[in-house]
């Protein structure tokens, strides 16, 4: 009975580990559970870590042992309901903008997490109709479009169908990521910060420390010993790229420039500029990607040692990064496909790194986030990815 | 909150321990692990630890974390300026040559060598580097650590009872929470916030309390909020009304919220709160 419920909140992605399992067994078997209460207390407070995670213990706890509904009809579902609407709908803009009931133009300013909030408040108010709609949702199939279709705003989802569930499990997670606090979020702006601190170089320790020599030479009672500090070196150049175009990365793009910007008085320089999935001919200074474009040739003339940091999901259509003319900006003509860019900014900038707020799990599922991975090493956007993104970016 | 509240809020005989909390700690005991406590700041999580030597009748030993902290610290310290003090003065009674003489305990030493069992709380763990975290489980596990400059080994008589509180802000690694029960604190609801404030201001009226925490519960829920008030900016912020000999309880009621300074702390938070009680 208890094996199921370690591996069902595994399955919903309580990060329950074995010994805490066998932990548990162990409480269970000293006698100091004698009610079903008992064991909800006390299985929570050895398996669940996080008061994240909390809400989906419960919800399996009650599945399992109260014999309650696994789903209940508020919340949960209905979100479910509304991702794998939304998920549907995005396919044909014109639908989507029908049934909710707006015009293409305003459904394109609409970011991704509004345009969810307006799903659901939707699927709120005509709940009778849709109660327990899951199922309804299931048998609606899903519309066979693929992902290099033409969609305003460009939420993709990469990678190939798996199944049923495919889509819905993509975009659910995608947006799980959104609003749980997995990816970078404003409230853990301080902490973002504090690894980004670390983006400093370290010179070769060989700077006399008097003050510690004096305090080691007391610690051994006279005999002296010498400390040598890290010499300082001059601030780091910092050329931040960030993705802003498309609904799957606004969340992102305000709080990605807030950081660097708080951090920008410990860099000697810090410039950002625009793109669009990926680096074409040109990135752009101002943000809608209009009136001010740098030809990348211009960026490559910058100091060699400058750090290189991309800000993006990664995720577009194939031909977009390979192709010689697979920009989606039909207007324009490129002179080299996107990857060899991509290249050459790598071996010109050695310090380089790419940020992606896609939940690093999910990357084998996108085929232009593998291929950018091998030019460019890929982190995480969350405070473990800035950590091991920084310490990459100031390694030798 | 102070401990000396805390003794106002309950004391020992009055204090009944949350009951789903005092399950948890009664099998963090039986399992010989430690209690993470996390909540936001002025949840008291570091009162519950109190509450917990209390009705244990243990001596509570406390352990404050600071960033700059280093593990061997709150283990023992080797005093090496007395003892070349006493090396070069030599007025002491202390025998210079015995090294022991010189090593103090720290907090978690002291809870290992204390003649009965104890509770140990180490209070802000997350304000240390996870070095400090993951190495202080070890000793914790263990229940022993070495004094390298006497060459001894300190193991635990009695292992004392572990409570480590840590602030929600901050994600502790994976190793240290498998080591450790866990159990979060939610913020307090209205009817025990009411008693919390009848605990520091036994003589405040119902006229101005009630108002008062009905508005602080609204400003709350506002969106956006960076830094959320806490109970302490509450408290504060009845402090400030109750100063003003010009304030008028009823006004809270229609929704003139001043000082608010008080329970936002930062620019836009306070920029947004104003937005609201204007409207």
């Amino acid at each position: 009975m208890f094996v199921p419920f370690f591996y069902t909140l595994r399955d919903r992605g309580v990060a329950v580990t074995p010994t805490a399992f066998l932990r548990l067994q162990k409480a269970l078997s000293l006698g100091l559970v004698a009610s079903l209460d008992d064991f909800y207390i006390v299985a929570r407070s050895i398996l669940v870590k996080s008061e994240r995670d909390f809400d989906t213990y419960d919800l399996v706890f009650a599945e399992l042992f109260a014999g309650a509904e696994a789903y209940p009809a508020e919340g949960v579902v209905l979100d479910e309901v509304a991702r794998a609407l939304l998920e549907q709908w995005l396919k044909v803009p014109a639908d989507l903008a029908k049934a909710l009931g707006l015009s293409e133009k305003e459904l394109r300013r609409l970011s991704a997490a509004e345009l969810e909030q307006y799903l659901f408040d939707r699927l709120k108010d005509q709940k009778a109709v849709h109660y327990g709609g899951r199922k309804w949702i299931g048998s609606g199939g899903v519309s066979p479009i693929g992902h290099s279709g033409n969609r305003p705003g460009g939420m993709r989802i990469g990678g190939t169908s798996r199944a049923r569930t495919a889509s819905k499990v993509a975009l659910e997670r995608r947006y799980r990521d959104y609003s749980r606090t997995a990816p970078l979020t404003r409230s853990q702006m301080g902490e973002a910060l504090k690894r980004l601190r670390h983006l400093k170089p370290a010179g070769p320790r060989d700077e006399l420390s008097v003050e510690k020599t004096i305090y080691q030479t007391m610690r051994n009672a006279g005999e002296i010993e010498i400390v040598f500090d890290r010499r300082l070196l001059d601030r780091l150049k910092v050329l931040l790229l960030i993705d802003n175009g498309g609904w799957s990365m606004e969340p992102y793009v305000e709080t990605v420039q807030a950081l660097f910007h708080h951090a920008r008085s410990q860099f000697k320089d810090l410039s950002i500029r625009y793109f669009h999935n990926t680096i074409t001919d040109r990135v752009w200074r101002d943000p809608e990607r209009r009136s001010k474009p740098e030809t990348v040739e211009d960026l490559l003339r910058r100091d060699p040692e400058t750090r290189l940091i991309f800000v993006g999901d990664a995720s577009m259509a194939p031909e977009e990064l390979l192709a010689v003319d697979g920009s989606i900006m039909l207007e324009y003509r490129q002179k080299q496909p996107s990857i060899e860019r991509l290249k050459t900014l790598a071996t010109t900038f050695r310090h380089a790194a790419w940020f992606n707020p896609v939940s690093s799990s999910l990357w084998k599922h996108g085929e232009t986030i593998g291929i950018i991975r091998t030019i460019i090493p890929m982190f995480e956007l969350n405070l473990a990815g800035l950590e091991k993104g920084v310490r990459h970016l100031t390694a030798r | 909150m102070t401990e000396q509240n805390f003794h106002r809020f309950g004391g020992a005989s009055r204090y009944v321990l949350d009951e789903e909390l005092a399950k948890i700690v009664n099998v963090s005991m039986a399992l010989e692990m430690p209690l993470l406590l996390k909540g936001e700041p002025g949840t008291g999580k570091t009162m519950l630890a109190h509450a917990i030597a209390e009705s244990l009748e243990m001596p509570l030993i406390i352990l404050n974390v600071k960033s700059s902290m280093k593990l061997v610290e709150a283990l023992y310290q080797y005093d090496t300026l007395t003892r070349l003090n006493d090396s070069r003065f030599g007025d002491s009674s202390r025998d210079v040559s015995n090294i022991s003489e010189y090593i103090r305990m720290g907090k978690i030493g002291q809870a290992f060598v204390a003649d009965q069992r104890t509770v140990l709380l180490i209070d802000e763990i997350d304000k240390a580097d996870s070095d400090f975290q993951d190495d202080m489980l070890d000793v914790l596990d263990q229940m022993q650590f070495d004094i390298m400059e006497i060459d001894r080994t300190v193991t635990a008589r009695i292992r004392p009872v572990v409570i480590i509180t840590s602030n929600a802000k901050k994600d502790l690694s994976d190793p240290f929470l498998g080591r450790c029960n866990f159990h979060h604190i939610a913020f307090p609801e209205p009817d025990i916030m009411r008693r919390i404030i009848a605990v520091h201001f036994p003589d405040l009226s119902n006229d101005l309390a009630q108002p008062a925490i009905n508005a602080f519960y609204r400003l709350r829920q506002l969106e956006g909020v960076e830094k959320k008030p806490a109970t302490r900016e509450l408290l504060n912020w009845i402090r400030a009304l109750q100063a003003d000999p010009d304030f008028r309880t009823e006004a809270l009621s229609d929704g003139v919220l001043p000082y608010l300074g008080v329970l936002f702390k930062k620019s836009s938070d306070l920029e947004k709160a104003g937005l609201v009680t204007a409207s």
